[in-house]
């Protein structure tokens, strides 16, 4: 529209353009809402991190750098870090992008490219329904039935991979018939494929939006280049949609980050780093906060409040660097062009 | 039309529903009730949800979350609660850190008793053990990690009729502040200190441990933490998690039908903590009767865990509500008679439920002592409750708890020695078969040559003598030496029929089995699982499993690029033609 009124300007009379005409007080107060919201959001934020802050000075102040570096958690006692807990909720959200991705990413281009337009329709609420599910249903669901079921995939991979550090379980012997599968139960590995499954929606739908945004005449033209349907989707749709791809997988590793309930209810947590993702014991920072804020001293909410700060800065370092890589990337900036 | 219509049935739905009003208003003028709140205990959970379900038909609206003791008390502290449920007061040290009591005022009602169980998740032969028996300090060492083995002598010692198998012991503990785990940390530490403290140190806390809310776990023990009574109860009820064992109130594991450990008391007899046993143990807890006291009614349980009437159950306990006394925020007058009502009802018409929901119901003189407490509420309703009319199974007209002079005494079965009753327990009543007993259930497994050809496991006579337990059973040739190897007593008669390779006769029924006949096939045959010999890693399976994995690839591989090496051959045969 705007661009419409300049060329007209331009055709008539060659005056320096202006980027910033004044319409009147409707733009005016449309305008200064938009910004009041913006600025809203960055108040909001700000406040949070602030009040986080505030509540954790007494126990960041305390801890000092020792925070970042020890893994037990007993506040009342002065000997309380995020080392073990960061690096559960790590790898935990690790797990789940690494399974969520690949399946979000087919999901995506399944439904953009190949579903019948019918089928599209419904794909898609189906999808959009998994995002609605709530997370404590995901994790009655994970640990009643998803657990039990999986267990024997753990074990194989276990008993096969094992010689991969990660895939290692102390304590179990997959030749020993009466040995228990206890061992591979409550694992950051089967609380990434709950929280997997929570954020895929959100990855599948950020995806599938991008996908469709692929311009119409680079896709004919490779079309007519002969390309098959992969051949389009590898040379135009994928590239052109990398930075949607990334933005979409650092959003659902924010929420992967900070998922609490499902990783709470399935976790057996410990409090020590625990490499091996097939063996039963992790934590996450999420987790942490929810089991103990209950019966926490004043001393032990400012210790689960610089928890949450630690959550909160790395959940913001994530979102600004996926801002920055979407920003650089084609896919928002020329998508509607 | 549609509109005459539709303003016809508005008509008419107004009339109804002015209707229901008029016949609803007399009723709900009396009772009107405010919504309550409450929080705390997953131990008594079910007895409060079964009674705030019971009292919303007379439109008591009580909710109730079930977020452990600790959680409960902090809530009630902070002012989020009307009331909080809890099995451990305020004012005590949990590892050396202070809990300290609400400003609010505050009292101390008991609700229910109950005992803490040991529900467990094992099989032998594939056949649910639902008559384990253990030692206090047998649950100790499973607890503290230094009992690993089901198969372990001191475990046998307990169990002579099972035959254990080598399998992992997994204690399941709560992973949030608990009052089951402060119960349970109490009996250990007050029991049995020198382990409890050993393990305390282990998992890097001061000693000496006390008692807990949050149960320590060392990191590599096999330990399993699970949040709430359903947590560590819907854990360990999995298939995947045999082996397991946790402390939880009977109430879930009856619920889950699953058995629970009878525990030997102080004069040597293992007992299920039933209503009426709970009963009998309480008789020796020591109630604080100082009213003036900030503990008054508190529990102190040193006499149960000692208490030498065999009947008793080490681990029982009350549950108590901790009831606002004055009017600080949330409470309001509207509050504190729904609360007070609500009270009056579970501790007079509730009691009855208690034992069919897996509690004890309380005795007389607490009930009498809590109904002074509800007093205390601020905008109680104190109009009289006759408390005989209360038919709680507890009361006699002589001030003796009816329910502990009934209680019936163990069968000597269940004393510790050679024998075993068979008979299950909590959820699950089925009776095992002690297969590791000579002559225990199942009578045999036929003659001798056909049970080790066929059986893989051998029969039940194979278990060994009874009363090693028959750790060392190993099935396998079970069928041959099972007739002579018998000796334990109640398995002498079947030992005597097994010698001669012939019938064996049932121990229980005496009924004559034919051995060469269907005996064998008709009995369920008893076999001890084995460890096979250790499987190379290159063996047939994993050959096996590389050929298929080559296979599946070759599937999805393998067709594209045959399609273009067989294209590429068209062009270039093509291009040769036309060049």
């Amino acid at each position: 529209m705007a661009n419409g009124v300049e060329t007209i300007q331009r055709a008539t009379e060659p005056v320096p353009r202006r980027p910033h005409s004044d319409s009147g007080w409707a733009d005016r107060l449309f305008r200064s809402t938009l910004r009041g919201g913006g600025f809203l959001v960055l108040l909001v934020m700000s406040l949070v991190g602030g009040f986080l802050a505030y509540r954790a000075w007494e126990a960041l102040s305390e801890a000092g750098t020792s925070f970042l570096t020890t893994e037990t958690w007993e506040p009342d006692v002065g000997e309380f870090g995020i080392a073990a807990v960061i690096t559960g909720t790590a790898m935990i959200a690790a797990v789940a992008i690494a399974i969520a991705v690949p399946l979000a990413l087919g999901t995506a281009l399944y439904i953009s490219e190949y579903a019948p337009p019918r089928l599209r329709r419904t794909l898609v609420s189906l999808v959009d329904l998994m995002a609605a599910v709530p997370s404590v249903v995901y994790g009655l669901w994970g640990l009643f039935f998803l657990q039990g079921e999986i267990v024997g995939l753990a074990r194989w991979i276990s008993t096969y991979f094992g010689w991969f550090p990660p895939f290692d379980v102390t304590g179990a012997d997959p030749r020993d018939p009466l040995a228990t599968a206890t061992v591979y139960t409550a694992s950051t590995f089967i609380a990434g494929l709950v929280v997997a499954l929570m954020v895929a929606p959100i990855i599948c739908s950020i995806m599938r939006e991008v996908f469709s945004q692929t311009p119409v005449g680079e896709r004919e033209g490779a079309l007519a280049l002969g390309a098959t349907r992969w051949g389009v989707i590898s040379s135009v749709v994928l590239p052109f949609g990398r930075g949607g791809m990334i933005g979409g997988t650092m959003l659902g590793l924010g929420r992967a980050l900070g998922e609490t309930i499902g990783v709470y209810m399935i976790i057996s947590p410990v409090f020590d780093i625990q490499w091996h993702v097939l063996q039963t014991g992790g934590n996450s920072v999420s987790a942490l906060i929810a089991l103990r804020y209950g019966e926490a001293t004043s001393f032990g909410m400012s210790a689960l409040m610089a928890a949450g700060l630690a959550l909160f800065v790395v959940t913001l370092i994530v979102n600004f660097a996926a801002s920055s890589i979407v920003a650089r990337s084609r896919s928002g900036a020329e998508s509607d062009s | 039309m549609i509109t005459a219509r539709a303003r016809s049935a508005l008509t008419a739905v107004a009339l109804a529903l002015s209707l229901l009003l008029a016949a609803g208003t007399p009723s709900a003028s009396g009772a009107t009730y405010a919504r309550i709140s409450g929080a705390g205990s997953t131990w008594s959970e079910n007895a409060l949800r079964s009674w705030s379900t019971d009292v919303s038909q007379y439109g008591m609206p009580v909710q109730y979350a079930g977020t452990g003791s600790s959680d409960g008390r902090n809530q009630f502290r902070e002012g989020n609660v009307d009331f909080a449920v809890s099995e451990i007061p305020y004012g005590l040290r949990d590892l050396g850190r202070l809990d300290t009591p609400p400003r609010r005022g505050y009292a101390y009602m008991p609700i229910v008793a109950g005992g803490t169980a040991f529900m467990y998740n094992l099989t032998i032969n594939g056949r649910r053990v639902t008559n384990l028996r253990l030692s206090g300090e047998v649950i100790t060492r499973i607890f503290t990690g230094v009992i690993t083995q089901w198969n372990d002598p001191r475990i046998a010692e307990d169990n002579p009729g099972l035959a254990l198998p080598a399998r992992r012991i997994i204690p399941v503990v709560r992973s949030d502040g608990s009052g089951t785990t402060a119960q349970f940390t109490t009996w250990m530490a007050e029991t049995h200190g020198g382990l409890w403290n050993d393990y305390c140190r282990a998992a890097g806390q001061r000693t000496p441990c006390g008692m807990t809310s949050n149960y320590p776990v060392v990191s590599g023990r096999g330990f399993i933490a699970q949040n709430g009574s359903l947590g560590v109860s819907g854990y360990v009820r999995q298939n995947y998690a045999e082996g397991a064992i946790t402390y939880v109130e009977y109430s879930y594991a009856s619920n889950a039908n699953f058995p629970v450990a009878k525990v030997l008391n102080a004069s040597n007899y293992y007992v299920e903590p039933t209503a009426s046993a709970v009963a009998v143990s309480l008789l020796n807890a020591r109630i604080n009767e100082d009213e003036g006291s900030s503990q008054y009614l508190t529990q102190n349980l040193d006499g149960v865990y000692r208490s030498d009437d065999r009947r008793s159950y080490p681990l029982s306990s009350y549950s108590y509500m901790i009831i606002p006394t004055d009017l600080s925020r949330p409470l309001t007058e509207d509050k504190g008679r729904t609360l007070s009502a609500f009270a009056n009802y579970f501790l007079c018409e509730g009691q009855q439920d208690a034992e069919e929901l897996g509690y004890s119901p309380l005795p007389i003189n607490l009930v009498q002592a809590g109904f002074d407490q509800v007093r205390r509420i601020p905008g109680a309703e104190t109009e009289g409750i006759d408390i005989r009319e209360c038919r709680n199974p507890t009361f006699s007209t002589d001030g003796t708890n009816t329910l502990a002079e009934n209680a019936p005494y163990p069968p000597d079965c269940d004393r510790r020695g050679e024998t075993q009753c068979a008979t299950g327990t909590g959820g699950a009543r089925n009776p095992t078969d002690n297969s590791g007993n000579g002559g225990g259930g199942s009578g045999g497994g036929g003659s001798g040559d056909t049970g080790g050809s066929t059986a893989s496991g051998g029969s039940g006579g194979a278990g060994g003598s009874g009363d090693t337990g028959g750790p060392g059973a190993t099935g396998g040739a079970g069928g041959e030496s099972g007739g002579d190897a018998a000796t334990g007593d109640s398995g002498a008669d079947a030992a005597a029929g097994g010698t001669d390779g012939g019938g064996v006769i049932d121990p229980e029924t005496g009924e004559y089995l034919d051995a060469d006949g269907g005996a064998g096939g008709a009995q369920q045959v008893i076999g001890t699982p084995v460890a096979v010999g250790a499987e190379s890693f290159w063996g047939l399976r994993t050959a096996l499993m590389m050929v298929t994995a080559l296979l599946v690839v070759g599937v999805i591989v393998g067709p594209p690029v045959l399609a273009r090496y067989l294209a590429g051959r068209d062009r270039r045969r093509t291009g040769a033609g036309t060049a």
